[in-house]
């Protein structure tokens, strides 16, 4: 970031043409090679992939065992890596949708590679809950198919809401991330040079022409789904919160996992926007249309967050003394004496105290910390998740069965080698479809008196 | 066609036929034809279980059983009622045996040590040569080992062997003896005499070392009665324990105190010197002297009905101290002749064998059914010296160490191969059947010993019968059939005897030197070792440390502490030059200075399941002292071990102290039964009670409870419960359906513990039910929290909400392609009971409160249009105690409802409102009240 002042606060140069906001997002698809930096991520990223691929084959054939859950401990990295990935995934949608909704047109840059980034985020989370299992081949008895012998799924059962969250949510963040791609994929239809591009863009850009009509009608079904966004995404985390709070266990059966869940969702899934994005506007020369004032905001709407985890924590201890049941009082002082102390305090550490720095504005504006802060977030939210896990599951009403989870390899393998996984798929979207919306920060451009000329 | 011309086309094309045919002709596999039963053997029904009374025995003794097999396949053991060893109860190693008929490590041919694979003809050949040498010396030079012979037929054919060849040595060895009890009535009253302690009227007891509830062949007779008199609270009576470490009679103890094993000479002093014997008092610490004083006063009062047991360790003397107490106290103990042996012979000793072979004197050893080399004292170093016999050869059910210092190895039949007869510890005398041919190409003893003579082989059931063919009298064979039938052949209990009034004898001088005493016990699950093979077994935990598939030394936390040890690390033991390597475990109620091995473990050829697990405890003992290793030295190593155990130690206190609910005697009677809790307002359905008209239950007593473990191995069997290795316990995961837990609530120092057995408790609001995404969980109009195998698909969710952790899942195929070790060996697969599904990977499971009985009984119900009978669970039907009973709440009249209105009645996290189906009785203790605790 240039410490000159900014003549407009989401534009950072003093005019724009739309030609240029053009170039300059499709430009390194269309007129331009990978560049040595993609090439090197690219094949960075291809062990990782390679172990994912391996890591699920091996869970398939072997058998759930390869993980650490024991007898006790039955849940493990699987369940907290999917409730993590879902939290990612969270965000992104919230920042379209709810940004769209509340006309914070800064959501302009950002909110293509949120949506991808939810769009992929949901895909790798919606591969735990199935590797997790022990007969994956039968995972699809969690839907109500037609059958002959007359079975549907329990319907009374968390896991089965759960199926259904992550199956719509998925499809709706593929339909929603499509939607405002279209006028993009038109642009690159116009922009291709070769037949090949045109052909496949052209096709993916179901003859969007651009013209009145069109936009009256995209507009119109873009904010309704915008709409049905915003409940979907608290849905869809409320329903990962009742996985754990639809039971019987200390330290699960609480009412205030719902909402908690969706703002621990939102907050991870700001801070992985924010790295996100400070990647993607060094790698792709975004400073242009991702400024500083985008990432003030998100560091925000992060510590904001951060305040609401903190006070969930505290309601979460309090609730747990006051209630005066043994076994609730019993887990909230295994949090912060147990096994997992020390895990607990990083938690604690990670998601209470260290985004209160974000309180300063040399903070939030400065990229290196704000990247340090929000990787320290993502690392607190997942030790979150794996604690709710372990905690409740270690410490529970069966007192002669109490015992800790063994991290195993494989454990290690499905924790790092989906981040491989994500980035590869953010790589070769990278390559294919513009990652910041053309169309969105050209009418940016227009609203804030940025633009001049025409698009092409 | 000639040779030299090409063939033409057609003469081409005939040739290929030729050829491909006679191909196929000549490798086609021979015409084998199956034929149906046209005739069925009668009373053979396909899939109808079939009980045969028969016996298995621990150390030579009888423990009478039913064995259950289908099709002809033995697939469970169960008690037999008639038996007094017995009484319709197993025990671990009865639960067990029938895993040990299919172990695939059993040896299956004869085998020559350099040539390899035999047979039987070969070997009678190579005795053939030293049997000349040593028939014509009279037997000189030839010597027969054996284990503790109670079988009538062994010991007549053992005689007649002996009369013939007079000079030839026949020794005994029986690892787990009880050679001092043995000396100690000796001392006591000058003959050989067994004393058959009667628990059953005896109320106030002091255990000095002894352990009577503990494993062993008596351990069904002595639970039993102590228990059953127990339940008659009026004669609840005080049950006084002393002992170096903790034992399952320590645990149901009034009144416990460690106490060093050489300081128990003194407890028992102090009790004899009330009782006016004037002895001269050693030194002991006041904690002790103070508890044996109340107890002798307590022993005193209660006169007529008072009994003191001294323990294996001690020496005959305080055996003989006992004997002279008991007299005085009028105490209830029968007195028989040792039915074990051979009437009028002594057996020679092992140390009598070692002597023989280091002079070179030992033309054949015949070691038969047993294995010293790995069992004998460290300091005979029998495997060296077995080389210096000209002929040896062991006899076994497996290749173990001895066979492997032996020229030759014969394979043995399992005890549900062959014929054969037992006595049980009172006398009484069982047949022995098989219920299936051979597996392998084995022989009994019993077909063994003629080769001796120089006869050939006879078969087992012409020995047996002709011991007995005078004794059934006219109609032999009616009467053979009715002994088969029930088991027990009626009037053979030894009568008991006058013994005379003991001699009153003076204690030798004890010196406690420096240095760790350490105490052997034999293992609760291994035995002396015999057992290490059977995987069921090495994965049972043991009842008070829960540790599985290995042993460890075990000692006080102070002690542990003093020599700055940590549980876990491995220690070289050694003493008298003797040496093991051993990890550390720290144990409650270990007494100062002490620690506590078992045996059984360590073992170098047991197979692909025992090998190498634990530490061999045998190489620390002296045959001077087997029980008792003092001066021990212990030299921390640098290597630490994993103790694997399946429950830690749980100390219980405040509110976790519902969990395992203990009540005084005294205040039994302002106890209030405590229901499964008020059916709470809930989300879910309510409760609309059994709609078919059954609603199964289980009252489990933990005052009866003795923590044995027959349960466990018993559910295991019925319902083909798989062993996971000890891998998988180190992760944490196990499979047992039916879990043993242990509270504690008197703290580490002295612990006031108590069992808990923890099977499925079928809830009626079941956490289970409501969270399975597919229903593979679900309830029955019986009260029956079914899981349906094929329909789950492992989310674990059921476990997780499972408050009381009794769902087990199949991490890995444990029963479907990926075993432990050689568990999937065809063999296994025999055992399994064809009415219960054998678990795919990644299946959830639990106890079912043996659906497959239930549905047995139905169907047999139904077929003749009867009400339904009682039904017996495996866990029910193996308890030594009867602590556990299952019925139908819907029934007029059934125990389980009255047992439900018992003041100890309790359910387990009733607050949470499940509504268990299995409830407790709580544990009960009538503590001395003139004794403070130790920690109060």
């Amino acid at each position: 970031m240039s410490g000159n002042a900014q003549p407009h606060r989401w534009i950072a140069r003093e005019r724009l043409g739309y030609g240029e906001i053009c170039a300059a997002v499709a430009d390194p698809i269309q007129r331009r090679g990978p560049g040595r930096a993609w090439v090197i991520a690219f094949l960075g990223v291809l062990p990782l992939v390679l172990a994912s691929v391996i890591a699920i084959g091996a869970v398939l054939t072997i058998g759930i065992g390869l993980s650490g859950v024991n007898t006790t401990v039955v849940w493990g990295f699987s369940i907290a890596n999917y409730v993590w990935w879902i939290g990612i995934g969270n965000a992104g949608t919230l920042i379209s949708s709810m940004l769209l909704l509340t006309r914070q047109h800064w959501r302009a840059s950002i909110n293509r590679f949120a949506e991808a980034m939810t769009l992929f985020a949901a895909a790798i989370a919606g591969i735990f809950p199935i590797i997790h299992l022990g007969r994956p081949l039968y995972s699809y008895w969690l839907a109500p198919y037609p059958n002959t012998m007359d079975l549907w799924p329990q319907w009374r059962s968390a896991l089965v809401w759960d199926f259904w969250a992550i199956l719509s949510y998925l499809l709706f963040s593929l339909i929603f991330w499509f939607t405002g791609l279209l006028p993009d994929l038109a642009t690159m239809r116009d922009r291709a040079q070769s037949r090949l591009g045109r052909k496949i863009y052209g096709a993916l850009a179901l003859g969007w022409r651009g013209s009145a009509r069109h936009w009256a009608v995209y507009e119109t079904f873009h904010k309704t789904m915008a709409a049905l966004a915003v409940p979907l995404v608290c849905s869809v985390h409320s329903i990962v919160g009742l996985d754990f709070a639809a039971s019987l266990m200390p330290g699960w059966q609480e009412s205030i996992f719902p909402p908690y869940f969706v703002v621990g969702a939102m907050y991870s899934g700001f801070a992985m926007v924010v790295v996100l994005a400070i990647i993607i506007r060094w790698g792709l020369n975004l400073q242009a249309l991702i400024t500083p004032a985008h990432f003030d905001a998100m560091a925000k709407v992060m510590l904001f967050a951060s305040i609401v985890m903190t006070f969930s924590y505290a309601t979460e201890w309090f609730m747990g003394w006051y209630g005066g049941d043994h076994a609730d009082r019993a887990v909230v002082s295994y949090f912060f004496t147990g096994d997992y102390r020390w895990l607990y305090y990083s938690l604690l550490f990670c998601n209470c105290l260290m985004p209160q720095a974000l309180w300063f504005a040399q903070v939030r504006l400065n990229l290196c910390a704000l990247a340090i802060i929000s990787i320290v977030i993502n690392l607190g939210m997942w030790l979150e998740r794996i604690l709710i896990v372990w905690n409740t599951l270690s410490h529970g009403h069966a007192v002669s069965l109490w015992r800790t989870y063994h991290v195993s390899f494989y454990d290690g393998v499905i924790l790092i080698a989906p981040l491989g996984l994500f980035a590869f798929g953010f790589l070769v979207l990278a390559r294919i479809f513009p990652i910041v919306s053309i169309h969105e920060v050209s009418q940016l451009a227009h609203d804030q008196g940025a633009a001049r000329g025409r698009a092409s | 066609m000639s040779p030299l011309t090409t063939p033409s086309r057609r003469e081409a094309l005939r040739l290929l036929g030729a050829g491909i045919t006679l191909a196929a002709g000549g490798c086609s596999k021979p015409v084998e034809t199956i034929v149906p039963y046209v005739h069925s053997p009668e009373q053979l029904l396909p899939g109808v279980p079939v009980r045969y009374a028969t016996a298995v025995s621990l150390s030579g003794w009888a423990r009478g059983v039913h064995a259950i097999a289908v099709d002809g396949r033995p697939i469970k053991i169960e008690g037999n009622p008639l038996h007094p060893g017995s009484l319709g109860a197993t025990d671990v190693f009865a639960e067990a045996a029938i895993l040990d008929l299919y172990d695939p490590d059993r040896s299956r041919t004869v085998t020559e040590r350099v040539n390899g694979i035999a047979s039987w003809e070969m070997f009678e050949r190579a005795l053939s040569g030293p049997l000349a040498t040593v028939q014509a010396a009279r037997g000189r030079g030839l010597h027969l080992v054996t284990g503790r012979v109670t079988s009538p037929t062994l010991a007549r054919q053992i005689d007649v062997l002996l009369r013939a060849l007079p000079e030839a040595t026949w020794q005994g060895h029986e690892p787990a003896d009880d050679v001092n009890a043995e000396r100690g009535a000796e001392l006591a009253f000058g003959r050989r005499l067994r004393a058959l302690p009667r628990l059953d009227r005896a109320e106030t007891i002091l255990c000095v070392g002894a352990d009577p509830l503990g494993p062993g062949p008596d351990q069904i007779r002595f639970s039993n009665a102590l228990i059953s008199r127990r339940r008659d609270t009026a004669r609840f009576g005080r049950l006084y324990v002393a002992e170096a470490a903790l034992t399952l009679t320590g645990v149901k103890a009034d009144a416990r105190r460690a106490v060093h094993p050489l300081d128990q000479p003194a407890v028992l002093t102090v009790v004899a010197n009330t009782l006016g014997a004037g002895l001269p008092v050693p030194e002991l610490p006041e904690a002790a002297r103070l508890f044996a004083q109340a107890a002798a006063d307590d022993l005193k009062r209660e006169e007529g009905r008072a009994l003191v047991l001294a323990g294996p360790t001690l020496a005959p003397e305080c055996h003989a101290l006992a004997h002279w107490i008991n007299a005085r106290l009028r105490a209830p103990v029968d007195f028989i002749e040792p039915p074990d042996g051979i009437e009028g012979r002594k057996p020679a000793t092992l140390s009598d064998l070692a002597s023989a072979l280091d002079r070179g004197a030992v033309t054949c050893l015949a070691i038969l059914g047993c294995n010293p080399v790995a069992t004998a004292p460290a300091d005979l170093d029998l495997a060296k010296r077995i080389g210096r016999a000209r002929f040896s050869l062991h006899a076994g059910l497996h290749g173990n160490e001895t066979a492997g210092a032996t020229h030759w190895h014969l394979p043995l039949t399992h005890e549900l191969e062959s014929w054969s007869d037992l006595r049980a510890t009172d006398g009484t005398v069982s047949l022995v059947q098989p219920l299936l041919r051979p597996l392998y190409d084995g022989r009994s003893l019993h077909q063994i010993l003629p080769l001796f003579s120089g006869r050939a082989a006879t078969a087992g059931y012409a020995l047996v019968r002709e011991t007995w063919r005078e004794r059934g009298g006219g109609d032999f064979e009616g009467w053979w059939r009715r002994c088969l039938h029930d088991g027990v052949i009626d009037g053979t209990a030894a009568p008991t005897l006058d013994p005379g009034e003991p001699r009153l004898i003076a204690l030798p001088e004890t010196r406690r030197g420096a240095g760790l005493t350490v105490e052997l016990r034999p293992d609760p699950c291994l035995w002396d070792g015999r057992f290490a093979n059977n995987a069921w077994l090495q994965e049972c935990p043991k009842p008070i440390s829960k540790q599985v598939w290995g042993n460890a030394l075990a000692l006080s936390r102070a002690d542990a502490g003093r020599r700055g040890l940590e549980a876990g690390d491995v220690v070289r033991a050694s003493a008298g030059g003797r040496a093991i390597e051993v990890p550390i475990v720290i144990e409650s109620g270990v007494a100062e200075g002490v620690g506590m091995l078992t045996l059984g473990y360590g073992r170098e050829r047991a197979g692909a399941i025992g090998n190498g697990i634990g530490a061999n405890a045998y190489g620390l003992a002296s045959a001077a002292s087997p029980w008792l290793v003092t001066g021990v030295d212990l030299a921390k190593s640098d290597r630490t071990e994993t103790i694997l155990r399946t429950q830690n130690y749980v100390e219980i206190e405040g509110e976790t102290r519902k969990l395992c609910r203990q009540i005084d005697l005294a205040a039994l009677a302002s106890a209030e039964p405590k229901g499964i809790g008020a059916d709470q307002p809930s989300l879910l359905d309510p409760w609309k009670g059994d709609k078919d008209g059954h609603a199964w239950a289980m009252v489990i007593d933990t005052d009866a409870c003795i923590g044995c473990n027959a349960c466990v191995v018993a559910c295991q069997s019925e319902n083909n419960v798989p062993v996971v290795g000890p891998e998988e316990i180190a992760r944490g995961r196990m499979m047992h359906w039916l879990r043993i837990d242990i509270y504690d609530e008197g703290g580490p120092e002295a612990p006031r513990a108590g069992f808990q057995p923890v099977p499925c408790m079928h809830c009626e609001h079941a956490p289970c039910e409501p969270v399975c995404p597919v229903a593979a969980s679900v309830h029955d109009g019986e009260g029956l929290n079914l899981q349906v195998y094929n329909r789950c698909v492992g989310t674990r969710f059921c476990e997780a909400n499972c408050p009381y952790k009794v769902r087990r899942f199949n991490f890995f195929g444990y029963a479907d392609g990926q075993p432990y070790a050689n568990l999937g060996a065809e063999s296994v697969k025999a055992q399994r009971n064809p009415n219960v599904t054998v678990r795919a990977r990644g299946v959830m499971e639990k106890c079912t409160y043996c659906i497959q009985r239930i549905a047995t009984e139905r169907q047999a119900a139904e077929r003749d249009g009867r009400a339904m009978g009682p039904v017996t669970t495996a866990c029910q039907s193996a308890c030594p105690t009867r602590a556990i009973q299952f019925g139908d709440l819907a029934k007029p009249g059934n125990a389980i409802t009255e047992l439900r209105k018992d003041p100890r009645h309790y359910a387990l996290m009733e607050e949470l409102n499940t509504r268990p189906r299995t409830t407790y009785l709580a544990n009960l203790r009538s503590p001395n009240p003139d004794l403070k605790e130790e920690h109060a």
